[in-house]
């Protein structure tokens, strides 16, 4: 017999899973676990890592690879995948630089630039719940075409010259923290309220299990596949906002490469690439996870070069972990 | 005279769980023999160790008094031995001939594919069972009737010495299960020893010469048809008396709750003109691609049509998706419960809620948790489902719960039109009692059910009317209490 | 019997252009004529477009994409996908360019670097096999890693300085005067015609279209499906080894910034040339005229003048069109 966990679990199953040897079977807590193992390690190894200016500068390299995770577990939580965000966030990055050197206002800019990753992703979602193509094939067109417009659109040359008050967005702090720190934790804290007890957002998980069956079930599968895909998008949009007036600057290259950490995050922290499963704090103590390991590297001078491998071989720990999660799952 | 096939004293288990016990089981040359049991009783594990599957805990496979010990099905069919599964595992994509020859094509000595031969040998193949099928067409060019048919010639084209069947009739026509009885009767003149699993006695009782009983993981006996009927096997089967298969009529309003006018969605059907009345049963009985399936889903609004109506309660409805469906009352039971019907990795409480989580959501669009629980606790009990454990994952139900469950999906949506596409398919005999009865309590507390099957005792059983397609059209509706099966037959054929 | 001549005849109903030629005939129908049109266009601007000379440059160039396609396009057509071909092939010009410099002979360092590349492909499989993920996972992990091992062995620096006879297969030919047909086009012609003609008739290699069309159905006929992964997946490792040793011999060095964005060319390719990401179509014929049409749309864009920025969205834009045409044929078809 299989017993998983339910949409709808009351606190009678939840009470129950605070059971040492549940406990262990979820994934946040391992994942707690590990970032624990991992932060005494380094304060024991280096000194400079608990330093005040070290730690936020961890949190906030971070916020850009979290933003980016949550709108990936939504997407793979739907049973799909979005190879094009690094793309759509140097798209993003570039049209909203542009602009305000261009001398257009700031909001106007920023709208702009959010309403062309928000039309990035409405094109992926419209391909994949309306014209039901992979979505692994459209969001790789996808991943070409907004990197290639960003592309022509500089012919590779840095945007800068922003307006200060624009920078203030991404260099701006309190409490010695960025504000945009502040702003992805409210993200991840609504966006876990919603994915508990907000119908759309539950309905997803039915949408990635069994699509047919959901829109058989009166679910409106299309439609929230395609917010899905429109969320994810703005998503890097916002990240690509908060880059550019952190960096000072917009560059075509931005978010390179961004697409497979945010898998890899989303997937550690409990997505499945078959859909139907996706966790908001998982993803997010996996980015962190995934930070920490990279900050040891840098702090232990360990070659940077590494990280790639670094992050191959986390993806595939992941795997086996995701594995063996569905051990007793029938195949096929 | 030494059987083909012997199985002398095979036990398994899966873990704690016996599901066979000291079988012993023989077919002879030129035999049809049929296998019947409810599910779980234990058939289809007995034709995975036969056919490779599985491997047997204990006792002996006798191949004309050889022993052997099949380790994959592949090597099984080397041996003469041919399982035809329920699932077919015919590739669409290829041609009918390279599906049957796969791995066995006439190549040269390097590997290289003789294709005219492969094609002849298809050919060959089919004038033997004097069936006439293209060998160069694609297999997913052909209905699932005639695929069956293509899987079964695959199965022969072994050389088969013993043909082993499982439920090969669960999605075929009427007609095409005459089709096949006939190549079965070929294939005995020839001396095939054929092995034939089903739910569906009536069938059983039409081609077996010998009956084995299976329940609980043992074998109770083995009948011979003449000598027995249709009650007493059951009763073999379920260890008791299940009283009537079908429950009692009930009272039909006069009131028109659905109505059809002239439904149209070339070249799938045509004119589709019926009307359902407030606690009424109205079977519709086809062959196969008759256009049952297309017009419940398009009344449901899972699919267009071109021309036409549906009015509930007098009112049109121009429904464009199964959302609004539902949202008007309208509730469809799918008959593929596991690619369309549920969420098999979820839990039972999230299943039975998916259709009506509208009820239980707030003007924010927040859920009641709440009320979910306890709606999913009641319709558990409703329905009979087992075990009683609504957080237990879909998977790690039998098919008989898995279907209740999609029932009470359906209804806890609150339905006003019920449309049940095969309701009892793959189902135990047990659990079908169950089911018919539910559909006629539903019935009786006002609401109107369509059951849509290819089972025809099952649709005149229930049914108060019963409307016939065929290709597409409305061919009779019959009305009254003794609807011949061959009046229906003949609407359906004709 | 009476039943089945209606469904057949059913099916045969309306038969038109559609229904009379295979999927696979038209797909790859259109796409020639796709080239011929853009041919006749960019020849009437610029007439040397269609000179040997440049027709060879434009082979060059997309050698290395042609010959890692063939193996792409077998992984495809099992319903897999191998994203880290794009790795291997730096890491397998780094490999054999080292080995080369640490004195190796030049046979021994080839063959030690194709065994590698398939090495690497039996990672990717039984990662896909052993976890049961989706290939596409597996060999992008993969892939990152072999990026990072790329920069970390060369430190980041090309590799050069290879002994003179390794220079024969990629910088030397036959010499037509105007142009000179190197070796490594034969090598390419060779893998192609044996591989296509193997996938068109050999009785193993027909078990990929099986394996991709239904899965279930292949194990059920006693294909070793794991066991057939791994030979798919480590032939396309090795061939991606074998364009990688052709690189590094056409430039007499090995870069670890070799095969940027490869795969995604390689994979639009692979679709254009009408295989079917869910497993079960494509043929070596249109994987090729596929590399051939983006050859033709790079070499266009580079002598147009045009920012060749464009190149990217134009590849990007084909892949998502090609995909649309196929889906759009097959609904036609259905319906």
């Amino acid at each position: 017999m299989r017993r998983s966990i339910s949409l709808f679990d009351s606190s009678r199953r939840l009470r129950s899973s605070l059971a040492p040897a549940r406990l262990l079977q979820n994934r946040s807590v391992i994942l707690a676990l590990l970032i624990l193992v991992i932060s005494i390690a380094l304060s024991i190894l280096t000194p400079a890592f608990l330093s005040s200016r070290n730690l936020t500068f961890v949190i906030t390299g971070m916020t850009y690879d979290l933003l980016l995770a949550l709108g990936m577990t939504i997407v793979l939580l739907l049973w799909g995948i979005d190879l094009s965000v690094g793309s759509v966030l140097g798209l993003t990055a570039v049209v909203t630089t542009m602009l305000l050197q261009d001398g257009v206002s700031i909001p106007l800019a920023i709208g702009a630039g959010l309403g062309v990753s928000a039309l990035c992703g409405a094109t992926n979602g419209f391909f994949v719940a309306y014209l039901k193509i992979a979505p692994f094939i459209v969001t790789l067109g996808m991943m070409s075409v907004a990197r290639g417009i960003a592309t022509v659109l500089t012919s590779g040359y840095f945007v800068s010259g922003l307006p200060d008050a624009y920078k203030a967005i991404g260099q701006g702090r309190l409490f010695n923290v960025p504000y945009m720190v502040y702003f992805a934790l409210v993200v991840v804290v609504i966006l876990a309220f919603l994915l508990r007890n907000w119908r759309p957002l539950r309905e997803a998980f039915y949408i990635g299990t069994n699509p047919e069956a959901a829109r058989l079930a009166g679910i409106r599968v299309a439609l929230i596949t395609l917010g899905g895909y429109v969320f994810c998008s703005m998503m890097a949009g916002t990240a690509a906002i908060f880059m550019t007036s952190r960096l000072s600057m917009g560059f075509f290259q931005f978010g390179l490469g961004a697409e497979l950490k945010a898998i890899a995050a989303a997937v550690i922290g409990g997505a499945s690439l078959r859909g139907g499963t996706g966790s908001i704090f998982g993803a997010t103590l996996a980015v962190f996870l995934l930070a920490l390991i990279n900050n040891g590297f840098v702090l232990l001078q360990g070659s940077p070069n590494a990280q790639n491998v670094i992050m191959g071989g986390i993806l595939v720990i992941a795997i086996m972990i995701d594995a063996y999660r569905r051990r007793d799952l029938a195949e096929d | 005279m030494t059987p083909v096939l012997e199985i002398r004293r095979a036990s398994k288990s899966f873990g704690s769980h016996r599901v066979l016990h000291d079988v012993s089981f023989a077919v002879y040359a030129g035999e049809v023999h049929a296998l019947v049991g409810e599910n779980g009783a234990g058939k289809s594990t007995l034709m995975n160790i036969i056919g490779g599957i599985h491997r047997r805990d204990a006792g002996e496979i006798m191949l004309n008094a050889e022993p052997i010990d099949p380790l994959d099905p592949w090597q099984a069919r080397q041996l003469g031995i041919s399982v035809v599964f329920q699932e077919l595992s015919l590739t669409p994509n290829m041609t009918v001939a390279q599906n049957i020859f796969v791995r066995r094509e006439p190549t040269s000595a390097l590997g290289l594919i003789h294709w005219r031969q492969l094609n002849d040998d298809a050919r060959a193949l089919f004038e033997r069972i004097g069936i006439d099928i293209s060998p160069t067409e694609l297999v997913g060019n052909y209905s699932v009737g005639i695929q069956q048919i293509i899987e079964i010639a695959k199965a022969i084209s072994f050389d088969a010495k013993v043909l082993i069947m499982d439920e090969p009739t669960s999605a075929l026509s009427e007609s095409e299960v005459d089709r096949l009885f006939s190549i079965i009767a070929e294939l005995k003149q020839q001396g095939v020893a054929i092995v034939f699993i089903s739910h569906k006695l009536g069938e059983v009782l039409r081609i077996a010469d010998r009956v084995s009983v299976l329940r609980d993981g043992e074998m109770v006996g083995v009948v011979n048809p003449s000598d027995s009927n249709q009650d007493e096997i059951i009763h073999m089967m379920v260890g008791r008396s299940l009283g009537d298969l079908y429950p009692a009529k009930g009272v039909v309003s006069d009131e028109v709750l659905l109505e059809v006018e002239g439904l149209s969605h070339p070249p799938l059907f045509h004119d589709i003109s019926f009307s359902l009345r407030r606690g009424e049963i109205l079977g519709i009985a086809g062959l196969i691609g008759a256009g049952r399936t297309e017009v419940a889903r398009a009344i449901f609004g899972a699919d267009r049509y071109s021309r036409g109506s549906v009015k509930l309660a007098g009112i049109k409805l121009d429904l464009k998706s199964p959302r609004q469906a539902i949202a008007h009352g309208i509730v469809y039971l799918t008959e593929d419960r596991k690619v369309m019907g549920l969420f098999l990795s979820m839990t039972m409480r999230d299943n039975i809620v998916s259709s009506s989580l509208a009820r239980f959501t707030d003007a924010l669009g927040l859920l009641k948790h709440r009320a979910i629980a306890d709606e999913s606790l009641r319709a558990i009990k409703q329905n009979d489902i087992r075990p009683r454990d609504d957080l237990l994952s879909m998977t790690s139900l039998s098919g008989g719960n898995q279907q209740k469950s999609l029932l009470a999906k359906c209804l806890s949506a609150n339905p006003k039109v019920l449309i049940a596409d095969e309701p009892t398919r793959g189902v135990d005999v047990g659990a079908k009692v169950k089911i018919h009865q539910a559909l006629r309590d539903l019935a009786n507390r006002g609401i109107g059910v369509i059951v849509i099957s290819s089972e025809l005792p099952e649709v005149l059983g229930l049914s108060d009317r019963v409307v016939v397609f065929r290709e597409g059209h409305v061919s009779a509706v019959l009305d009254g209490d003794n609807i011949a099966q061959a009046d229906v037959m003949r609407y359906a054929v004709q | 019997m009476h039943d089945m001549q209606i469904l057949k005849s059913k099916q045969s109903d309306g038969a038109g252009l559609l229904q009379r030629f295979s999927l696979e005939t038209l797909q790859i129908g259109g796409l020639a004529l796709a080239i011929v049109v853009f041919a006749i266009i960019v020849q009437m601007n610029f007439p040397v477009f269609l000179s040997l000379p440049n027709i060879n440059v434009m082979i060059v160039n997309f050698l290395p994409e042609a010959i890692i396609a063939l193996g792409m396009t077998i992984v495809i057509i099992t319903a897999g996908i191998d994203l880290s071909v794009a790795g291997i092939y730096p890491f397998s010009a780094i490999i054999v360019g080292l080995l080369l410099l640490a004195g190796a002979p030049i046979p021994l360092a080839i063959i030690i670097t194709l065994a590698a590349g398939a090495f690497i492909g039996a990672i990717n499989a039984f990662i896909s096999n052993t976890f049961r993920v989706h290939p596409f996972i597996a060999t992008l992990a993969i892939l990152l890693i072999l990026r990072g091992v790329n920069i970390i062995i060369t430190g980041g620096s090309p590799v050069s300085g290879f002994p003179e006879t390794f220079a024969i297969v990629g910088q030397r030919g036959i010499d037509f005067g105007t142009f000179l047909l190197r070796y490594s086009v034969f090598i390419w012609l060779a893998l192609a015609l044996l591989i296509g003609y193997l996938l068109r008739n050999h009785r193993f290699w027909r078990l990929s279209y099986f394996i991709g069309g239904n899965r279930r159905s292949a194990r059920m006929s006693g294909v070793n499906v794991e066991r057939y992964l791994y030979f798919v997946y480590m032939l396309s490792g090795a061939l991606a080894a074998v364009a990688g040793v052709i690189v590094a011999s056409q430039f007499n060095a090995a870069s670890n910034s070799y095969g940027q964005n490869l795969e995604l060319r390689v994979i639009t390719a692979v679709v254009i040339g009408g295989a079917d990401l869910n497993g079960g179509a494509g043929s070596v014929l249109g994987s090729m005229l596929g590399v051939l049409f983006i050859a033709m749309i790079y070499n266009a864009f580079a002598m147009s003048g045009i920012s060749t920025y464009w190149q990217d969205v134009v590849v990007g834009a084909m892949l998502l069109a090609s995909i649309l045409m196929g889906e759009v044929l097959k609904r036609r078809r259905a319906n």
